[in-house]
């Protein structure tokens, strides 16, 4: 919220007190401010002078010589402008005097004439006629008729004011006022606050629209006043200055008026031009086909929308906007205003839902409270009053329910004190509590709080507590380490013990850990390959994403891989080993009725950094940490067909390989890509298994080297397997070396093969070590149709 | 026998121009061969009387002894010089380098992340963890924001469904964690959460701790000292913090905390913007309505909860300036942080 200094200072009386050291004295109570606004600074010695005499220079056309008298002299300028006469007020750059630009004005002669100093026009001021009127024009600008000779121009022109933004909390809709923000701050510096002026004159009694709520439950409160014999015009300059410090449009008194009550006293108003309301105000939900077009210009469709209505049609979308057709313009000689509280929710759903936000309507959301209706309406009336706009009538017209009752708190200076931990003397308590307007009175050791109306956010003595501290100063809260509390063991769960050590295992095979964002784009899964009616398409839609890009929750967790990979291999870093540990989310049906179940995946990455069976190394490592891993041929798209399998264990499931070539070139990707995405879920919450130690033989084993010819297609590993499983006494089979080619038949190859033989009870006699070799060919010559070599 | 020094001055001088395996095998077939010096004087022996034999013979072999002791060392010596010769061969240039597969890195965010959950592990906290897609109840009403509160405007959410969404904090472990376990209650709860918001400071997925303690007796001097033993466990001992008013929904009273800039030591710098302090996280004492919607009875237990950015914390630590270098994974980004 804007807070001008010079507006705060109408309440309070801030002395010296520098911008920064109020700042800093706004957030010892809650108050941060985001931004201190401070006057332009290259504008200097720029005063006000009024015209005694202007002549023409007898040495040229153009030229023109004045004197100006700046109150503390008179001063001989020569101007080449040819808007100025005598008698005008304009702004002087004096001599030594600075302008934006670094401009620096010294005496000087034109044509023969000594000239001290300088007009200016709005331009050089770098002011335009939002700020005064005729700063846009092509010469001087000239100042009203009002102007203080020998006054600093920046303050003429009403830019010398310093504006704090300051961010209010949720909680304190009541300070989204100047008013009650100075209130604050009057606490704050221990100073008197000073309330804005309420009383006005009232004259005639006219007859006046009668008003009626229909829907209690979204406006509680409804007052109507009439001005009669309006002038509309121009607001004064302190308050248009006022209002554009604070961010709004001037446009003319009345409306002014309204906005200036509500940045002050925070009550949104809104004035009615008298003469297009038949009969009385209704305010009621709109109806089917009912449509409004609001002062924005637009058309709104109102139906159940709460609308300000006469008899015939809605005039106003309540809280947010008035109609252009009872708008206040020139001719209006009758004003009927409103002031209202609209059920902050209800606002908010309804400016959601036709798409139309106002500085009343934010105001609304925050919350308005009970009493600024009649506080805004009044203060609204005073200011009438005050700038003459016209005559008020004494007649108020009003609906609404009973005002709720002030809320009663009691509680004692022990329970505000066990929540804070540090001792408060009662009185300080009272005090303070008194001083943002809240009635104690002690009955015995109870403090019986009396809440008023503007305090919704105070509920409880946890409430009052803070209040407390924000004025005695959190510096006083001492740091104490739980000593009256219960001690408790903490630890790691089996889940994150268990990710700890995947991810050490992973950093060991030299895979750096890689983050992605858990929404992808939708194109994702083609980009993969997946065919539609895959259970990866049955993705999770975000209703509001920030792009498409980023719109849907990931049901794998490749594609993210694929870009971490791509984004370094376009910057030339071709090298790299990821792991990533993140989560997919599985959708039972959608949309979605019950949360989805929540998958913890791991994905590999290698670019130009090993083979298919660095991966599958990898892969068997880590799967082996939980369980025993089979292996079969893999489905996954997204893989190379020939060189991908897909591995199961207990709790675990996913496939690895090489990429698929045309994936490759869908994520413009080097050939050299093998990945894997493994789903750890029911693993990572199973308890470790515990290693049991095993007795180590003290014989020595054995070791027999083989060479087998087998046809080309025979799958080694598998072969290797089952000599491994053919006798309790192989401990080891260690492949060698595979070769085809010469010497070894077409559609052959030669594998060859270590075996190591551990004796259990004795050393092995030359025929034991026979019949186990025999017993390894005979199988595998079964099975496989191998042949020694 | 006069002649047997003669003969093992001979061999000795013999053997000492003797410089490889072949010479040596020849000097021992000089020696011990079948007409070799040694083998010749045996035979002598069987012409000697007999009373003479026994200390001829030991004469003799005192020789044999001695020659043989000369060879064994000539052995070592020829075999010391093989070897020094094959050391010589296997020089190679130490100067460059065949480096091992390095050791993978983990994240500098989960990085810590870990430090982190083991400071707050160690201080007897368990670290629960709660759903990323959550419902409206838990990120929202059970922690006192009611529908249509200005207070969900605090938080750009995403949405799913009606009453689903992305979580907008990891407060929601706290009604989940709650809901399940009956104090004393000391948990943390990391994770990510999402939010609308996209710059050079915000991405619209980071990352949360919280924190959450519930007891008897437990007071905002408490959650002081419980910050502040983690300020200085991130920051360094020198390192203070102070509460400044704020306002969550689900606490009462509600803190900022700041701590002591650990760059400057609150001189002023740029890491903390010229104020000496470092806005680091948000924390109060649970409101009383969020336990009683625990089933809590607020009037028996206090607690206090906290929650900070690890994003934002993992940033300031490092001196990273954007966000999204978080997340471009950047193997040169990556590989910083070992």
């Amino acid at each position: 919220m804007k807070l001008p200094l010079s507006w705060l200072s109408d309440f309070v009386d801030i002395g010296d007190i520098t911008p920064n050291e109020l700042a800093d004295k706004l957030l010892s109570i809650g108050f941060e401010v985001e931004e201190i606004i401070t006057p332009r600074e290259d504008i200097k010695g720029v005063v006000v002078g009024h015209v005694d005499s202007i002549v023409r220079h007898e040495n040229s056309d153009k030229l023109w010589i004045c004197s100006i008298d700046i109150g503390s002299e008179t001063v001989q300028i020569v101007t080449g402008a040819q808007n100025v006469k005598q008698g005008d007020y304009v702004p002087v750059a004096t001599v030594g005097a600075e302008l934006p630009g670094g401009m620096k004005l010294v005496a000087a002669k034109l044509r023969g004439v000594d000239s001290f100093g300088m007009l200016c026009s709005g331009s050089e001021l770098c002011v335009d006629d939002d700020v005064i009127d005729g700063a846009s024009v092509d010469g001087i600008l000239i100042l009203p008729d009002d102007s203080k000779v020998g006054e600093n121009i920046m303050h003429t022109l009403g830019i010398d004011d310093t504006v704090l933004d300051v961010s209010i909390t949720a909680n304190r809709p009541d300070c989204q006022a100047i008013a009650n923000l100075a209130r604050e701050i009057s606490i704050l510096l221990d100073k008197p606050f000073k309330m804005p002026k309420l009383t006005y004159k009232q004259s005639v009694s006219g007859e006046i629209p009668s008003v009626v709520i229909t829907n209690k439950d979204l406006c509680s409160y409804y007052i109507g006043r009439v001005i009669h014999d309006v002038k509309i015009d121009k607001s004064p300059k302190w308050m248009r200055d006022r209002l554009r410090l604070c961010g709004i449009r001037p446009i003319n008194n009345l409306v002014d008026i309204t906005n200036y009550v509500l940045l002050e006293i925070g009550q949104p108003l809104h004035a009615f031009d008298r003469k297009f309301i038949d009969g009385g105000i209704i305010v009621r939900k709109g109806k089917p086909d009912e449509k409004l077009t609001a002062l924005d210009g637009n058309e709104y469709s109102v139906d159940d929308v709460l609308v300000i209505a006469d008899n015939v049609k809605p005039l106003a979308i309540a809280g947010i906007m008035g109609g252009e057709y009872t708008g206040i313009f020139s001719d209006t000689r009758e004003v009927f205003l409103e002031a209202a509280r609209f059920e902050r929710s209800n606002v908010r759903r309804t400016s959601r839902k036709i798409g139309l936000r106002s500085d009343s309507s934010s105001r609304y959301e925050k919350g308005v409270d009970w009493k600024s209706v009649e506080i805004g309406s009044a203060r609204a009336l005073a200011l009438i009053d005050e700038l003459k706009c016209g005559k008020i009538d004494c007649a108020v017209t009003s609906d609404g329910t009973q005002m709720p009752e002030e809320k009663i708190i009691r509680t004692t200076k022990e329970e505000i004190c066990s929540l804070l931990g540090i001792d408060i003397d009662k009185k300080i308590i009272v005090s303070i509590l008194k001083k943002q307007g809240i009635r104690v009175k002690c009955e015995g050791k109870t403090l019986v709080c009396t809440i008023p109306l503007v305090r919704e956010d105070i509920e409880s003595y946890a409430d009052l507590a803070e209040d407390v501290m924000r004025f005695y100063g959190y510096d006083n809260i001492v740091s104490t380490h739980s000593e009256s509390t219960t001690q408790t063991f903490g630890g790691l769960g089996i889940y994150d013990k268990n990710v700890s050590e995947l991810k050490l295992a992973l950093r060991a095979f030299g895979c750096d850990e890689i983050l992605n964002y858990t929404f992808i784009s939708p194109d994702e899964k083609f980009k993969l390959l997946y065919p539609p009616d895959d259970r990866v398409c049955g993705e999770i839609t975000i209703k509001n994403p920030l792009g498409k890009e980023l719109s849907v929750m990931r049901t794998q967790t490749v594609s993210a891989m694929l870009s971490s990979i791509a984004g370094n291999c376009a910057r030339k870093n071709n090298v790299m080993r990821f792991f990533e540990i993140g989560k997919v989310f599985i959708a039972d049906k959608l949309p979605l009725t019950t949360l989805p179940d929540e998958r913890d995946v791991v994905s590999i990455g290698i670019c130009n950094d090993g083979d298919f069976y660095t991966v599958k190394a990898i892969v068997d490592s880590i799967v082996r940490m939980f369980g025993q891993p089979e292996y079969t041929v893999s489905s996954a798209p997204f893989l190379h067909p020939k060189q991908s399998l897909r591995v199961e264990a207990h709790g675990i499931s996913g496939d690895f390989g090489k990429l698929h070539p045309l994936v490759c070139e869908n994520y413009e990707l080097p050939k050299n890509v093998f990945v894997a995405q493994i789903d750890f879920t029911d693993a990572l919450n199973d308890l470790p298994r515990i290693p049991q130690f095993t007795a180590i033989s003290k014989l020595q084993p054995v070791d027999r080297d083989l060479a087998l010819i087998v046809a080309k297609d025979v799958a080694v590993g598998k072969l290797l397997g089952d000599v491994k499983n053919s006798s309790g006494y192989i401990t080891d089979v260690k492949l060698f070396d595979i070769y085809e080619g010469e010497q070894i038949p077409a559609g052959y190859k030669n594998i060859a093969f270590s075996v190591r033989f551990q004796p259990a009870e004795r050393t092995f006699s030359d025929n034991e070590i026979k019949s186990l070799v025999d017993d390894i060919l005979r199988l595998t010559s079964e099975k496989y149709g191998a042949t020694l070599r | 026998m006069e002649n047997l020094k003669e003969i093992q001055a001979t061999a000795a001088d013999k053997l000492i121009a003797v410089d490889s395996e072949i010479k040596l095998a020849e000097f021992k077939a000089f020696v011990f061969g079948k007409s070799g010096l040694v083998t010749e004087l045996m035979k002598t022996l069987k012409s000697l009387p007999n009373d003479q034999k026994p200390q001829a013979g030991k004469e003799i072999n005192d020789l044999r002894v001695a020659i043989s002791t000369m060879i064994e060392n000539k052995e070592k010596e020829l075999h010391r010089m093989a070897i020094d010769r094959a050391i010589n061969e296997e020089g190679i240039d130490l100067s460059i380098d065949k480096p091992l597969h390095r050791i993978g890195s983990l994240h500098p965010l989960n990085r810590i992340r870990d430090k982190l959950v083991n400071y707050f592990v160690g201080n007897g906290y368990i670290v629960y963890d709660s759903p990323e897609i959550e419902s409206d109840y838990y990120n929202f009403q059970a922690l006192n924001i009611p529908p249509d509160h200005p207070a969900r405007d605090m938080q750009d959410t995403f949405f799913i469904e009606d009453g689903i969404l992305l979580r907008s904090q990891t407060s929601s472990g706290q009604i989940r964690h709650m809901e399940h376990h009956k104090p004393p209650l000391k948990m943390i709860c990391p994770g990510r959460v999402y939010r609308s918001d996209d710059d050079s400071t915000h991405s619209p997925v980071f990352h949360q701790l919280e924190g959450l303690v519930i007891d008897k007796n437990v007071t905002l001097c408490d959650l002081k000292g419980t910050l502040e033993g983690f300020a200085k466990f991130i920051f360094g001992d020198q390192t203070t913090i102070r509460f400044r008013p704020s306002y969550f929904p689900f606490t009462e009273p509600s803190v900022e905390v700041d701590v002591s800039c650990f760059n400057c030591h609150g001189r002023g710098c740029r890491v903390c913007k010229n104020t000496g302090w470092i806005e680091i996280l948000g924390a109060g004492m649970v409101n009383r309505k969020v336990l009683e919607n625990c089933n809590i009875d607020p009037d028996e237990y206090h607690g206090f909860a906290f929650g900070m950015g690890l994003d934002r914390i993992t940033m300031i630590l490092h001196a990273i300036n954007d966000i999204k270098l978080l997340w471009e994974n950047d193997v040169r980004f990556l590989h910083m942080f070992d």
